[in-house]
């Protein structure tokens, strides 16, 4: 827990509503009233079904969609309230994986040339040379070959294409990863090589983690804490073995029992 | 759950499929290669298998479902009767229509979006048992189906169109038309992997209940070894094309089984499990169509020797409850 520290992702009373149709009053709410508290070297779990507005949360945090209510800070600060800056700093201080890696690939790049495109961004001091060789060690890190650097995407199967996402995102150095469902598209077998990368990579880079998944079991293993979410709010928050093994709330009761 | 212990004499296979292969009509290459396997009368059987292991090649094709591909070998028999191997998907689609029933993948592609609710389960009835019974009949018929399954106010959804449902909703329609026949055996391949938890555990329940109270014997394929494990009695593992394993689903995590299931079942987060009881399999999944020459989890394998790549397969022609196909022996009773 962040105790007395500035949480590092801080939202409060954040909502956000679609227009059912285009120029009438009535709105769905995507969000609402999300207060979300976590702190630096946590590793946070996100849990719930589809359309319970998990991803929607994931995609506020990491300012790739907007919201209409309540507040957003980072790192103590508003992120209404950033300049061109701080907005720059802030992508190369969150990162995010997503479910399906091939998405997020350019395809005509190779994947060196992928993950040495965000160095370019965001590490100017780098010259080329650094760069090459800063890529393939992250290469090295998430479990790739030497040779994979010079393939295209397409080369490579879901387990190896969401490594090389994950290389991607902690090529800047991010403080907050953020992972979209990194698992659900693979295979059993290559889920738990993913999971024991993770796993590695929390234990060595001490990276704060938001991990959205409806996969409850996932969750209980990886995360300290977790906010459960039902229909766009959140209904049960609390430490991940507490919630998992004692919830208080009904729908979080329900859902564990449903699981295999 | 399904009991292992065999019954009286009189249960004998309602499916019995011995050596079967399936090849592609585009090149012959063989996909799934010696399948030996039984299903008996109102017994509750799983497959498992990660994607590409010829799981739903194998069914579909065993169904008459799968155009591009069909059976090169073996023998295939339903209730006591011997299906024909040439011609084989149009003797199997006979059977589809009557006795077996088939819950496809997708509930979102396998109704018509563009005819009512109703009318889709009334004309199987039809289809299955003609039209002794009149429109209003059938109608009533219909509506009982449907809150069979669970559908509240089947009255009302009876005139509603498939896009007014959710995914759940519509693979319990998907069901019930599948239903309609009173088949002896219900095939579901992945009923639920597009549903949410919730809604996951209703269906397989509602299929278990189903299979309990009508004797319907089902045979459910998933890649989640562990809701298989908590559903069926036996399970049949498939790995590249292989069948590597049938198995009591209470042996697995007990018992010693194929190194390929025990390998499987450590690397799936349960309940009970602890980051420390998570072991990842090294190395990516062979697809289908390794053959039968040596096993393809060979590459994978903890235990391996130099004979694993090199031994045939064995086969469970002997048509055994339980097999292994280690040549370790590994996982044999």
């Amino acid at each position: 827990m962040a105790g007395v520290d500035i949480p590092m992702v801080e939202l409060r009373g954040v909502a956000k509503s679609f227009a059912r149709r285009l120029f009438v009053q009535n709105r769905s709410f995507a969000l609402r009233d999300i207060n979300i508290a976590i702190g630096r070297g946590e590793v946070v779990g996100i849990l719930g079904e589809s359309g319970s507005g998990k991803s929607t949360v994931a995609n506020i945090i990491t300012c790739l969609t907007g919201y209409d209510g309540g507040t957003y800070r980072f790192k103590g600060r508003d992120i209404a309230a950033y300049t061109r800056k701080e907005r720059f700093a802030f992508k190369s201080d969150v990162q995010i994986v997503f479910q399906d890696p091939y998405g997020s690939l350019n395809p005509r790049a190779t994947v060196r040339g992928s993950v040495m495109e965000s160095l370019l961004l965001h590490r100017r001091d780098l010259g080329r040379a650094q760069r090459i060789e800063r890529a393939n060690a992250l290469l090295e890190e998430v479990g790739l070959s030497a040779d994979a650097g010079e393939r295209y995407p397409h080369e490579f199967s879901g387990g190896q294409r969401q490594r090389i996402a994950i290389a991607r995102a902690i090529a800047v150095e991010p403080e907050l990863l953020v992972l979209d469902e990194p698992l659900s598209s693979l295979d059993v077998s290559i889920q738990a090589q993913i999971l024991e990368l993770f796993v590695r990579m929390i234990r060595e880079r001490g990276l704060t983690i938001v991990f959205i998944s409806h996969d409850v079991n996932v969750v209980r293993l990886l995360c300290d804490r977790v906010y459960v979410m039902n229909q766009g709010a959140v209904v049960e928050e609390g430490f991940a073995r507490d919630v998992l093994s004692h919830p208080q709330n009904e729908y979080t009761a329900r859902l564990l029992d449903a699981v295999y | 759950m399904a009991s292992l212990a065999p019954t009286n004499a009189d249960d004998r296979p309602l499916l019995e499929i011995r050596d079967v292969s399936v090849a592609l009509r585009n090149g012959n290459r063989t996909m799934v290669a010696g399948v030996s396997l039984s299903v008996r009368p109102r017994e509750v059987f799983g497959i498992v298998g990660e994607s590409g292991s010829g799981k739903t090649l194998l069914t579909r094709t065993l169904l008459g479902l799968q155009d591009d591909a069909y059976v090169a070998g073996g023998s295939v028999r339903f209730n006591g009767q011997s299906l024909p191997i040439d011609g084989y998907g149009t003797q199997a689609r006979k059977l589809l229509g009557h006795s077996i029933g088939f819950v496809p993948q997708d509930p979102f592609a396998s109704l018509n979006p563009s005819m009512r609710i109703g009318k889709q389960i009334t004309e199987a009835i039809y289809l299955a048992k003609g039209w002794p019974m009149g429109a209003e009949r059938t109608r009533d018929a219909a509506i009982s189906l449907m809150a069979e399954v669970g559908i509240p106010e089947p009255a009302l959804a009876f005139n509603q169109f498939p896009d007014q449902f959710s995914g759940g909703m519509r693979q319990r329609m998907v069901f019930a038309i599948a239903l309609a026949q009173d088949p002896k055996l219900l095939v579901a391949d992945e009923p639920t992997t597009a549903l949410d938890a919730i809604t996951q555990r209703r269906v397989i329940e509602l299929i278990l209940d189903r299979s309990r109270k009508h004797d319907l014997a089902v045979i459910l394929i998933s890649h989640n070894l562990e809701l298989l494990r908590q559903s069926v009695g036996r399970i049949a593992v498939l790995y590249g094309g292989q069948l590597l394993n049938i198995v009591a689903s209470s042996d697995i995590g007990h018992r010693m089984v194929h190194p390929y299931t025990e390998a499987l079942f450590d690397c799936i987060p349960t309940r009970e499990k602890t980051l420390a009881d998570i072991r990842s399999i090294p190395g990516e999944p062979v697809g289908a169509g390794f053959g039968l020459r040596g096993c393809a989890f060979a590459s994978r394998c903890p235990y391996v020797v130099t004979a694993c790549t090199t031994a045939d397969l064995p086969r469970n022609s002997a048509m055994a409850p339980s097999f292994s196909a280690c040549i370790l022996g590994r996982g044999a009773s």
